[in-house]
């Protein structure tokens, strides 16, 4: 995942009139949007909201400029855990159904009922609304941006000034993974290597990873000095400019939020239909 | 173990996230009494190593791989559970905000099952084992396991509660790969402290009970 770090930095830092936007604003829209997509309830009205919040962040990503490619190489590395909990679904009874209908039996008895693969299409609409907006967060905001917005949203500045540390550091540790893997490479070692003693292997990750702890602590402690050098103390924190926001920010809050209190509430009273 | 947004409800996830900030607001008062000015670059780092810890693939016996959690290391090294819950608060924004591995609405509930629930267990459970034991690493290596496993059973309750998991399925299939990515766990926890007593023993807290070096 540190790797993605690399490739998360290098489309945030394009131009577009989405990347232009204040941090706060696109923090603020996909918080909502995640929040309306979760509130709806375990039904076939997820389909109607999360199909257009769908289109609401297709559009916003072609304004993005950044290609359909980096979307699904990004959804592709998020993807697994949540898709394991949802293709399993289709074995289950859930508390959501009252009667289940079987539509195809499997060895060892297993079962799939149609409401099961129901609920499962349910879920993977509201994982992928949430997952997709969480790309386009960090695909158009540079992390210190994102720490700079989220300080001034209200994140205590305990949490912005260790936060923004560890963000620096990410990348310490990012470029020291990459050249111990390197290393490790050079010596044809392989910890997936199955004709490799297990033991063996792993004994050698853990010493990767209690080096490079080490390592990326004593450059810390070189950072920290340096900090000092500069007149670093007790009461040190971020300074976070007061900001206001441009119109086209106004324009997209409100846009954003329209979109997201708006299309529930209106599939909810019907007025967008659904099955 | 990262509970994706989803796949709890919205006010189950409230009631979690709820709790999760009393003990953010707990790790907070433990950063400002505790965490001295010359603490902040290791925490810091430390989330940062923990980050880096959970995102290094590890091999499993049977083929796939796994990952681990770190925060019995980060409250063992730190000398406080508030360590682990602050430091795993912070990798997990990042993980949910960047890289959407977790969830924001089940946020809550992760810091919860990782840094609550896993640094606790990590710490106390370290604290105990080595009264019993009288040697580090043993107890860290016990303590690490210990963490993974209670905190995926925890997951699973959750997901049990939310009703997107049955609970006996999902205790059963967390708790077995928990339980081997656990021997991981603690594998790495023990080592690392090793490398930290080694190498730098005045990095380490002193645990009450435990002496540092």
């Amino acid at each position: 995942m540190i790797d993605d770090l690399f490739l998360i930095e290098k489309y945030a830092y394009r131009k577009s009139l989405v990347h232009n936007l204040d941090a706060r604003v696109k923090i603020a829209v996909t918080f909502a949007v995640i929040i309306a997509i979760v509130a709806v309830p375990y039904s076939t009205m997820v389909y109607p909201v999360g199909g257009i919040f769908f289109i609401f962040f297709t559009a916003l990503w072609g304004v993005s400029g950044l290609s359909p490619i980096v979307y699904l190489k990004r959804l592709t590395m998020i993807l697994p855990f949540g898709i394991f909990l949802v293709i399993f679904q289709v074995f289950f009874r859930n508390r959501y159904y009252e009667a289940f209908t079987t539509i195809a039996t499997l060895p060892f008895g297993i079962e799939v009922y149609a409401e099961s693969v129901e609920f499962a299409s349910i879920l993977l609409v509201k994982f992928l609304v949430s997952v997709s907006f969480i790309i386009l967060l960090s695909s158009t905001t540079k992390t210190p941006d994102l720490l700079e917005g989220a300080g001034r949203l209200g994140l205590p500045a305990e949490f912005t000034l260790v936060l923004g540390m560890m963000i620096r550091y990410l990348y310490v540790f990012g470029y020291m993974i990459r050249k111990t893997q390197q290393s490790l490479e050079t010596r044809c070692f392989d910890p997936f290597d199955r004709s490799l003693p297990y033991r063996y292997r792993l004994e050698k990750l853990a010493y990767a990873v209690g080096t490079l702890f080490i390592r990326s602590y004593e450059q810390g402690e070189r950072t920290y000095v340096s900090m000092l050098c500069r007149g670093y103390g007790p009461k040190s924190h971020i300074y976070i400019a007061k900001k206001s926001m441009a119109v086209r920010d106004w324009a997209f809050l409100f846009t954003g939020l329209l979109v997201a209190v708006t299309v529930p509430v209106m599939t909810w009273s019907r007025l967008l239909p659904y099955a | 173990m990262h509970i994706p947004d989803a796949f709890i409800p919205l006010p189950q996830g409230a009631v979690y996230w709820v709790i999760a900030l009393v003990f953010i607001a707990l790790s907070l008062r433990w950063a400002r009494k505790e965490m001295r000015e010359d603490r902040i670059p290791l925490v810091a780092v430390l989330a940062a190593g923990i980050f880096a810890i959970q995102a290094i693939n590890v091999p499993i016996p049977w083929g796939t791989s796994g990952h681990m959690m770190g925060a019995a290391l980060a409250a063992i090294v730190l000398g406080s559970p508030f360590a682990a819950v602050f430091v795993l608060t912070l990798v997990l924004i990042v993980q949910g905000v960047l890289f959407g591995d977790g969830g924001l609405t089940t946020m809550g509930a992760n810091i919860i099952n990782m840094g609550v629930i896993g640094g606790f267990i990590g710490f106390y459970s370290y604290r105990g084992l080595f009264r019993l034991f009288r040697t580090i690493y043993p107890a860290a290596f016990i303590a690490g396991w210990l963490s993974l496993f209670i905190a995926a059973l925890a997951c699973a309750v959750e997901m049990a509660v939310a009703g997107t998991f049955p609970l006996e399925l999902g205790l059963l299939s967390m708790g077995l790969y928990h339980a081997v990515i656990g021997v991981i766990e603690g594998g790495i926890t023990a080592v690392a402290i090793y490398l930290i007593h080694t190498a730098r023993p005045d990095i380490m807290a002193e645990t009450p009970g435990v002496p540092s070096t």
